[in-house]
């Protein structure tokens, strides 16, 4: 579904993402991790086309973003960290501009909206302005927007932030129900345990460069060591002469 | 799936949905903003539409040699004028909403058509520019009309002249932000600095060589208005949009159907096809000019301190350490803002360049007695600006401290010293800035000393007074959850200040300043300007410090009852 290849990403003089080569077929879900500044969100704003290699290709759904970009995005959708809606529209408006825009018919419109106001307990604010929303509603909302028109591949940036515990282990498990029904989710985050309990593999990037990619089982083969996927991640990304300790210090 | 043929009807569901929601709650939550802003806008249509009519009945009531000539040039001037503005205020509107809103991330990552999001952007920002066009467009066009008796399709003419010229600006701004952005992204904001600085000194120079010409003319019956028409030359090319507009207008306005017909269809098809060419570019490049814009590369930019800073230090030396420091910082954040300062500038070189001319015209003798009225002018201008000013950056300036609040109130300052260094801040700087403007426009208009002087006490009541009702209603009427300073201004809390600070200027000019104008200017009609000027002029002078002083105390006080009480 998705396949990046050889992709460095520059911003003037600072290399975002270097010679990135990444493959995720269809119906996985892939955990991106990586420290702040690491490169995750601009590897996913590429796989949006949003922004475009500096060298490299990325394609996703056998569409290259670069020459057949409107295809791909038809495939796609996807929830950023910090959730766009117009805010003198309902919920139930922008459910309703998302489906007129993905050009879904009228009457699947209105199934697809009630289904995902349903599926995320929408009802009870989803004719209020968005505008009075809090940011869990918000995100819930976004959510809802982003599953209306049946994307082939979810991408979502940092999900978790701002849903009470209820609400993370519904999305929790609609993660895995979407990817056991053929859907593609590409999840960056920084909760190490969603990663852990709900991936199929996970990527690690640091500097703009992929370290590791794989199970929790690889990861840990690629490591040399056993243990938690906090250990393995803090081992992967760890700077030569860094210990955990003065990794804290550094912060004092 | 649809094609993407049905895209433009979403989108313009989307405008109708979005304006007919904002309508609803401006109606239901904020009707007193509602109706300030129609009033405002109808009060500033007025005073054009009153001006306008005044100096046109005066061309008709003095037979200046040429008058028709005259309005072609007034005319050809609006349009080339206008016509500017709204290329740099839709270019700006654009900008923002095309590279740096989060609505456009949102619709990038969607399937919407590049050209489509640009062509509903492109509506919303000239829409939102042009307002000011027909608030001040439309009045002096009436009043031309009333006074000039044209016939009745004049005024059916006159909105399908001002849409179609609002197009061809927009749409070439547009044009070029768009190549600007794509192919020079490194060094983009250096270009459009640089570029507006010298379109300023370039406009400038411009204006004050009509000035002159205008100056010559008008105190020459018409022997120099070659000189005046010849500084429209560029404007009057054939080629110049602005001059098929004045084409048009004076073609109506004269009743020759015909002829004002071909510029209105040379208006709208050049609009039309420069936006087919914007829209067209647009589907090309947008996405790779937003791609460009989020990773320009630009250098990392190191802030330091400032002379500047130890300046403002200096001038607030009265107050503790503490509340200096809070100062100094509240300094920095505004000095870093480009666009709060350079308002300043314009305002200040628009309101300097206008007094020099009028100081041209005072010493041609075309009216001793304009000095009374223009310097009024200038006063009331100068509170406008800073009732504007003030609330746009120092009302919101207790809100925004309001998710980050517990920083401050964990600091060994006490609320009341924070209220205190936003009021030095505020009071500060509109002293300065008032004083400086008003002190130079009377000195270059020539205003006698008693003049200058009742000016200088009564612009530092103004800015002393609206600092302190501007930062204590800031406090007292908080808005914590709003983090976008411009939406906490157009909020409840900021219209009444607007009221409140509107009312208390029209009060302190209406008692200190006016009568003293009013009698001089009475002084003037009757040829006495030599005699005496009476103390009854200044007879408001203590109420006007009174209330003065009222507009310190009451505000603040309350603000700082207000901030003591709220628990973050």
């Amino acid at each position: 579904m998705i396949s990046v290849q050889h992709v460095t990403k520059r911003y003037g003089p600072k290399v975002a993402v270097q010679d990135l080569s990444l493959d995720v077929p269809a119906g996985e879900l892939f955990a991106f991790l990586g420290p702040n500044g690491a490169g995750k969100t601009t590897t996913i704003k590429m796989l949006c086309g949003l922004l475009f290699p500096t060298t490299g290709t990325v394609a996703v759904g056998g569409f290259n973003l670069a020459t057949h970009g409107d295809q791909a995005r038809a495939l796609i959708s996807y929830v950023p960290d910090q959730p766009f809606l117009y805010e003198k529209l309902t919920g139930r408006e922008f459910l309703q501009f998302t489906a007129d825009l993905y050009g879904l018919a009228p009457e699947k419109g209105r199934d697809k909206i009630a289904e995902v106001i349903d599926l995320f307990h929408l009802e009870e604010f989803a004719d209020d302005l968005t505008e009075r929303y809090s940011h869990g509603m918000r995100q819930r909302t976004v959510f809802a927007a982003a599953l209306i028109h049946e994307p082939k591949l979810l991408i979502a940036d940092e999900p978790t932030v701002g849903l009470d515990p209820k609400s993370i282990r519904e999305l929790k498990t609609l993660l895995r129900e979407l990817t056991d029904g053929g859907m593609t989710v590409f999840l960056s985050t920084h909760t190490l345990d969603i990663a852990e309990e709900l991936a199929d593999r996970i990527g690690i990037i640091d500097r703009g460069r992929l370290l590791g990619c794989g199970t929790l089982a690889d990861l840990q083969k690629l490591a040399a060591m056993d243990g938690s996927l906090e250990d393995l991640f803090l081992k992967i990304t760890e700077e030569p002469g860094d210990s955990p300790a003065t990794a804290v210090a550094g912060l004092a | 799936m649809l094609s993407v043929a049905h895209q433009p009807a979403v989108f313009r569901h989307l405008r109708v949905r979005l304006a007919r929601n904002a309508l609803r709650v401006a109606l239901e939550s904020g009707r007193l903003r509602f109706v300030t802003m129609i009033l405002t806008s109808a009060i500033v249509a007025a005073f054009t539409f009153a001006i306008g009519w005044y100096l046109f009945h005066q061309l008709a009531a003095n037979r200046i040699p040429f008058k028709g000539a005259i309005v072609a040039s007034l005319f050809d001037l609006l349009f080339f004028t206008l016509g500017g503005m709204l290329v740099f205020s839709t270019g700006i509107i654009l900008y923002a909403s095309l590279f740096t809103a989060p609505e456009a991330r949102f619709l990038l990552s969607s399937p919407a058509r590049a050209d489509h999001i640009f062509a509903t952007k492109f509506q919303g920002a000239v829409a939102f520019s042009s307002w000011a066009f027909v608030v001040l467009g439309v009045p002096i066009f009436l009043s031309y009309g009333i006074t000039a008796g044209v016939p009745w399709y004049f005024y059916a003419l006159l909105p399908a002249y001002l849409l179609g010229y609002v197009l061809l600006p927009g749409s070439i701004s547009a044009l070029a932000g768009m190549l600007l952005v794509r192919y020079m992204p490194r060094n983009r904001r250096q270009f459009i600095t640089l570029l507006i600085l010298a379109m300023l000194v370039l406009g400038g120079i411009w204006l004050v060589r009509i000035g002159y010409a205008a100056r010559n003319t008008l105190t020459s019956n018409g022997r120099e208005l070659d000189e005046l028409i010849g500084q429209f030359d560029l404007i009057r090319s054939g080629l110049a949009p602005s001059h098929w507009m004045t084409r048009g207008v004076m073609a109506a306005a004269r009743g020759d159907l015909v002829e004002a017909l071909i510029p209105l269809a040379l208006v709208w098809s050049n609009g039309l096809v420069v936006y087919l060419v914007a829209a067209w570019t647009a589907k090309r490049l947008y996405r790779t000019a937003f791609d460009r814009h989020a990773g320009g590369g630009r250098g990392k930019k190191i802030f330091r301190t400032s002379v500047l800073d130890r300046v403002m230090n200096g001038l607030v030396f009265y107050l503790d350490r503490p509340t200096r420091l809070l100062v100094v910082k509240d300094f920095r954040t505004f000095r870093r803002d480009p666009t709060q300062w350079a308002l300043l500038i314009l305002f200040g070189i628009l309101m300097l360049i206008g007094a020099t001319n009028f100081r041209q015209y005072y010493k041609s003798d075309l009216a001793v007695m304009d000095k009374y009225a223009l310097s009024l002018m200038n006063l009331c201008g100068t509170a406008v600006f800073l009732c504007a000013g003030l609330s746009r950056f120092i009302y919101p300036l207790i809100s925004l401290e309001g998710r980050k609040f517990w920083i401050l109130g964990l600091m060994p300052v006490s609320r009341d010293q924070i209220l205190r260094g936003k009021f030095a801040f505020a009071a500060t700087g509109s002293l300065l800035i008032a004083e400086t403007l008003i002190l130079a426009s009377d000195l270059l208009i020539g205003l006698p000393p008693a003049g200058v002087a009742l000016h200088a006490v009564a612009v530092a009541v103004i800015a002393l007074g609206l600092s302190a009702i501007n930062v204590g209603l800031g406090a007292y009427l908080p808005n914590f959850k709003e983090t976008d300073p411009s939406k906490i201004v157009v909020g409840f809390g900021g219209t009444v200040n607007m009221v409140i600070g509107l009312s208390f200027l029209v009060c302190i000019v209406g008692l200190m300043v006016v009568p003293f104008h009013v009698a001089q200017l009475a002084e003037g009609l009757r040829n006495k300007l030599d005699a005496p000027i009476s103390p009854w002029v200044f007879a408001g002078i203590p109420f006007g410090l009174l209330l003065g002083t009222l507009a310190v105390v009451l505000p603040l006080r309350a603000g700082a009852r207000s901030l003591n009480r709220i628990e973050f």
